[in-house]
């Protein structure tokens, strides 16, 4: 999805604004919050192995769907395995489906933008229209082909989303780029002699930098989302481990007799979107020298 | 004018070459195949040599593709290997559906988003502020057949007030046609207003920051005169960008929501085409939904021009 | 659990007066399977009524209206109502006539029908001698008729006079009978069928003689049918003036759909919604027995699985009645072979392999793995088959053998089964109503191709396979058939884990509703109160 992010002018030094931007970030009242569900759930993630009260895998056939009480907080699954530890398992992955689809989004299309944008002419043209092609797919589908063709599993999943997300960070980087070597002192460092790469390095990166981080923390987001959505359309996976929008998935058909099973992944899967978009809202409006009250 | 929307035309012409190479590279590359897959049951190996023979398949990848080019710039995208009707006709059959309900989703966004991101932007950092933003989050921190699920828990089977699934014409039926969109559209209003209640808040508070709206507040506009005559007008640019983006998007990806609404549509068409490995019908649908991304995106860009005509000397 | 042991099924006419067959609400003894089928066929004493539009939810779209080129058993549903074969099957799989009256073999090698008079396609023109003869020679010669195997055995029909047709066969062909029940013995209208060609697969206008007629298919939406008022047989219905049919592909929103009334009729309830359904007021669950049979194909043609100590390790392993149980929540029994409890070959003597992890140990020893092996096992996308992928996953890891899942889509598994590209890979059969259905064309040494994925190749099967074709009595074939299912649990081509139960729910105002096991709805006599 789109969203429309204006550059910030690199006024004063990079620095400075850095120091500037944090500061309004933890100014703004719901960025806390999101911070501390991020934190809480990378803590999830890392420390699954000890704060899981159950193994997530281990099956129960004679209690399944059980009701949450005070021995499984969240109840059972169809298999009879606590739904609670399966959450907390299931962090890693819907993080790692989450953050590996954008680190490979960030880095393939940061790259292909750079190119584009430095390169100009043919190359860019050539680039920027391959990024049109994969934009103008519709996104579930392309990632469902890719699924298939990769093969189904966790793996599978991240390059999938991440194919789907790369343009949208190469339309942004190419912005940048051009926004930035457009500016005088950019000219000025090229007069001076300075390469290509070290431009790049010094003032296009620092500066493109902070748009990306906001797209990024909000494509996180419904990257988390878009794995589930893969899971219903049968990408998925492997089991038994489970991602949150698997989970999601498998226990849909028991919405009415056993909403447990939904509800826990499901409220994982919201507040931690909710959590991303919280604090990529409050970078971009920190960042964001005209909404600077 | 009509240079400009020339211009634009031809240059998409490589982005559609690269999609048909794009989208058939991929389809041929997904294991399966579209006999075995539509002849589960039968173990007749000769019928299956006929049938791909007939179809083509047997010939190299690339001679299949030089075919398929040959016939599309005759107009002919051709026909699906299921239902054996031409794919114009699948698509035909499905595309007022899937406008209908990408109308709806809008018009549904908008209803919601217009007034939350006003009032969002204009009481910044208020409770309202805060209690808006989250609110408008919702449909985009759920999966949407969640969502759907829900909303048909609640609507159709505990309240009964709405219909769960199944497709009515609102151009034959209006009453029982909208009933029969409701749902549907109200998951994807939900997703697509919470895109729209940020774009606008933004775009709102960047157009409230403006030189010459401090001049009108200096003038002693009330809030709300500045609000309609001056800044929303320049807000709702970008909002149009993002509808524009996402009329592409709702109907070529509102497959979930066909899928667990039974409504025959675009999305549901693809992605059951891309199960049956339907190659013809996956490819020129695919083709179709990109057309439709790229001509509203040109039409966005037009729009632009209209409501900001600073732009259109650019 | 005891498969064997005798349970006498009540028949619950009671709830609102809906026929209630084989199995009642409430739990569900698999013991049922076994009772006495056609029993509690006592309709509630009402007099049908005429009319009505009655509205069934199907999980897929049909692919073709053409009998002849279909490959998918959706089609079927549809056919049954508008299509009809030359002989047809009771409750019991029994073979009754059709639009043949009766029949005679005079030798093994000769079929002759005697055609039911005064029978028109819907298009107005006679079914007679030459329209059969037209049709075996369609599904025979047309390139894309996917009945050619089915029709195999047919060497040419002769029309004897107008209404007497006479089969000569290749081969003797104990099956064909039954095969016949089915879209290979569906007669289509040879006017309509020569003058639409190609248009046929989307539009079945005048293409039958059933008691409904084809009216439209809007593809993705609905597919109408209307009485036909001109059917032949005057006893019992058709009584409703319409059905329209309706893919809903989530089985969740269908159930829904069937609760708020919205449709009255769905095709299969899942295992998990079997007991909620069956405790709701507004719809009516009926147990049909299958003729399915679900089970694993092991390929025998690369390792692990060409070792058979290996293959048994893996059926020792399992435990069939805690899957069934467990995955299944007892809607079907677990199987002893791939032959059906409905079908009259089902041998209840033989038991299903039962769990015994010492002697898996000790097979997994004599395989030369004694400390237990990996392999992969391929299975769909679907959220049971995940679950019970799951559940045999721990039920190995147990016997030390650990399981690689390999989630597909139902394309990708086709073809990685054909192409032998797999270890263990789930085969979901749908049943035939002949065991020879359920059996030859998996089990039967094949070049090329096949449904034999396991590539198994044993003279001794086949020799069977073959001889209970040739064989026509039913006795006999009946004892050919326990003789190979006891070969196939020791061979193991297959590890079989059920016959499952396809509950079918309704609107209690739907009456009149026949079950038959091969799960095809048959809406002649069905009318709505």
């Amino acid at each position: 999805m789109a969203t429309i992010l204006v550059a910030p002018a690199p006024s004063r030094s990079v620095r400075d604004r850095r120091w500037g931007t944090l500061r309004r970030a933890a100014r703004a009242r719901l960025a806390p919050f999101g911070a501390a569900v991020m934190l809480l759930a990378v803590a999830a993630a890392v420390l699954a192995p000890v704060v899981a009260p159950y193994d997530p895998l281990k099956q129960n056939l004679d209690n399944t769907l059980a009701r949450p009480d005070r021995t499984h907080l969240m109840g059972t699954d169809n298999v009879g395995r606590d739904v609670l530890s399966r959450v907390i398992w299931g962090t890693r992955v819907s993080l790692v489906a989450g953050f590996g689809s954008v680190v490979i989004a960030v880095l393939v299309g940061g790259v292909l933008g750079l190119v584009a944008g430095y390169a100009g002419g043919g190359v860019d043209n050539l680039v920027m229209r391959l990024m049109d092609a994969v934009l103008s797919f519709p996104p579930l589908v392309l990632a469902l082909a890719l699924g298939a063709v990769l093969g189904a599993g966790l793996t599978g999943v991240v390059i999938a989303l991440g194919v789907v997300y790369t343009p949208t960070f190469a339309r942004l980087m190419r912005g940048q780029v051009l926004a930035i070597t457009a500016r005088e002192y950019v000219d000025a460092a090229r007069a001076l002699g300075v390469p290509g790469w070290r431009i790049a390095w010094t003032h296009v990166l620092p500066n493109a930098t902070a748009p990306i981080v906001v797209q990024a923390s909000l494509s996180v987001a419904f990257a988390i989302l878009a794995e589930a959505s893969l899971s219903f359309l049968g990408l998925g996976i492997q089991p038994p481990g489970a991602s949150w929008g698997s989970m999601i998935n498998a226990g849909r058909g028991y919405l009415q007799q056993a909403p447990w099973i939904v509800f826990g992944p499901g409220a994982a899967l919201f507040v931690t979107v909710v959590g991303l978009n919280f604090v990529g809202d409050a970078i971009r409006d920190a960042l964001d020298p005209r909404l600077r009250v | 004018m009509g240079l400009l929307i020339l211009r634009r035309l031809v240059a998409t012409i490589p982005v559609l070459l690269l999609v048909t190479a794009g989208v058939f590279a991929l389809i041929h590359l997904t294991p399966g195949d579209p006999i075995d897959a539509m002849m589960a049951e039968s173990v007749d190996d000769s019928v299956k040599r006929e049938l791909r023979r007939d179809l083509g398949l047997d010939r190299p990848l690339y001679l299949q593709y030089a075919t398929w080019m040959g016939r599309l710039l005759q107009g002919d995208l051709g026909r699906s290997i299921r239902n054996r009707e031409p794919v114009i006709e699948n698509v035909g059959h499905r595309i007022k559906p899937s406008l209908q309900l990408a109308g709806l989703a809008m018009a549904i966004s908008l209803l919601v988003a217009t007034p939350i991101g006003i009032l969002s932007a204009a009481r910044r950092n208020s409770a309202v502020d805060r209690v808006g933003t989250t609110f408008a989050l919702f449909g985009i921190c759920m999966p949407n057949f969640l969502i759907a699920l829900l909303l048909i828990f609640v609507f159709g089977v505990t309240l009964r007030w709405l219909p769960i699934s199944g497709y009515v014409d609102p151009l034959e039926e209006p009453w029982d046609g909208l009933r029969s969109l409701a749902l549907p559209a109200i998951t994807l209003g939900l997703a697509l207003a919470a895109v729209i209640t940020r774009t606008l808040r933004s775009s709102m508070l960047e157009a409230l920051s403006e030189d010459y709206i401090r001049t009108a507040r200096a003038k002693g506009l009330s809030d709300g005169a500045v609000i309609r005559r001056h800044a929303l007008k320049n807000a709702l640019i970008p909002v149009v960008t993002v509808l524009g983006l996402q009329l592409g998007t709702l109907i070529g990806g509102a497959v979930i929501t066909e899928y667990v609404f039974a409504l025959p549509g675009v999305g549901r068409l693809v992605v059951d085409a891309v199960f049956a490995r339907d190659y013809p019908l996956v490819q020129g649908v695919v083709l179709l939904i990109a057309v439709g991304f790229i001509v509203s995106n040109l039409a966005v860009d037009l729009l632009y021009g209209w409501i900001d005509p600073r732009i259109r000397h650019r | 659990m005891a498969a064997n042991q005798p349970d006498q099924t009540p028949t619950d006419i009671s709830r609102r007066g809906f026929l209630q067959w084989a199995l009642a609400s409430g739990a569900v003894a698999p013991a049922a399977l076994l009772a006495p089928r056609g029993a509690g066929r006592a309709w509630a004493q009402e007099t049908p009524k005429k009319g009505g539009t009655l509205r069934v939810g199907f999980y897929i779209e049909a692919a073709t209206m053409d009998p002849h080129l279909s490959g998918s058993k959706i089609d079927r549903q549809v056919y049954h109502n508008i299509y009809e074969p030359l002989v047809v099957l009771d409750a019991n799989l029994g073979i009754k006539p059709g639009l043949a009256e009766s029949w005679q073999q005079p030798d093994p090698k000769t079929l002759v029908f005697k055609l039911r008079r005064g029978v028109k396609f819907h298009d107005g023109t006679d079914f007679n001698a030459e329209a059969v003869k037209f049709n075996f020679n369609r599904m025979k010669t047309e390139p894309k008729s996917v009945r050619k195997g089915e029709v195999a055995s047919i060497d040419t029909v002769d029309v004897v006079d107008a209404s007497t047709v006479k089969l000569n066969l290749k081969r003797p062909d104990a099956a064909l009978l039954a095969t016949l029940t089915d879209r290979a013995g569906m007669m289509v209208s040879p006017k309509t069928a020569q003058e639409r060609g190609a248009e046929l697969e989307r539009n079945a206008k005048g293409a039958g003689t059933g008691p409904f007629v084809f009216v439209e298919w809007v593809k993705d939406d609905h597919l109408l049918i209307r009485r036909n008022d001109a059917y032949w047989n005057k006893q019992g219905g058709p009584y409703l003036e319409q059905i329209r049919y309706r893919p809903i592909p989530d089985d969740t929103v269908k159930l829904q759909s069937l609760q708020a009334g919205e449709i009255h009729v769905m095709d299969y309830v899942q295992p998990r919604d079997v007991a909620g359904v069956k405790a709701d007021k507004n719809v009516v669950v009926l147990d049909v027995p299958s003729l399915a049979d679900f089970a694993y194909q092991l390929n025998h043609t690369r390792p692990p699985f060409d070792n058979k100590a290996l293959r048994q390790a893996v059926a020792l392993s399992l435990d069939l009645e805690q899957i069934v149980k467990g995955v299944w929540l007892n809607v079907g029994v677990p199987a002893n072979g791939p032959i059906p409890p409905t079908s009259w070959a089902y041998d209840r003597s033989i038991p299903f392999i039962k769990r015994d992890l010492a002697k898996a140990k000790a097979k997994l020893a004599e395989g030369g793995k004694p400390g237990g092996f990996a392999f992969t096992m391929t299975t769909n996308n679907i959220p049971i088959n995940v679950q019970e992928a799951e559940v045999i996953q721990a039920q190995l890891a147990e016997a030390g053998i650990t399981v690689k899942i390999k989630l597909v889509d139902s394309a990708t598994l086709i073809s990685d089964g054909n192409g032998k590209n797999f270890e263990m890979i789930s085969y979901q059969w749908s049943g035939r109503p002949d065991p020879d259905g359920n059996t030859y064309q998996f089990y039967r040494t094949t070049p090329g191709t096949s449904l034999n994925w396991s590539g198994i190749s044993n003279p001794q099967i086949d020799a069977l396979l073959d001889k209970s074709r040739e064989v026509a009595s039913q006795a006999e074939r009946k004892k050919l058939f326990s003789q190979l299912t006891r070969i196939l649990q020791d061979e193991l081509p297959m590890v079989f884990i059920i016959h499952p139960i396809e509950p079918k729910a309704f609107s209690p105002r739907v009456q009149g509703y026949d079950p038959i096991p091969d799960g095809m709805m048959r809406f002649k006599d069905v009318w709505l109160k």
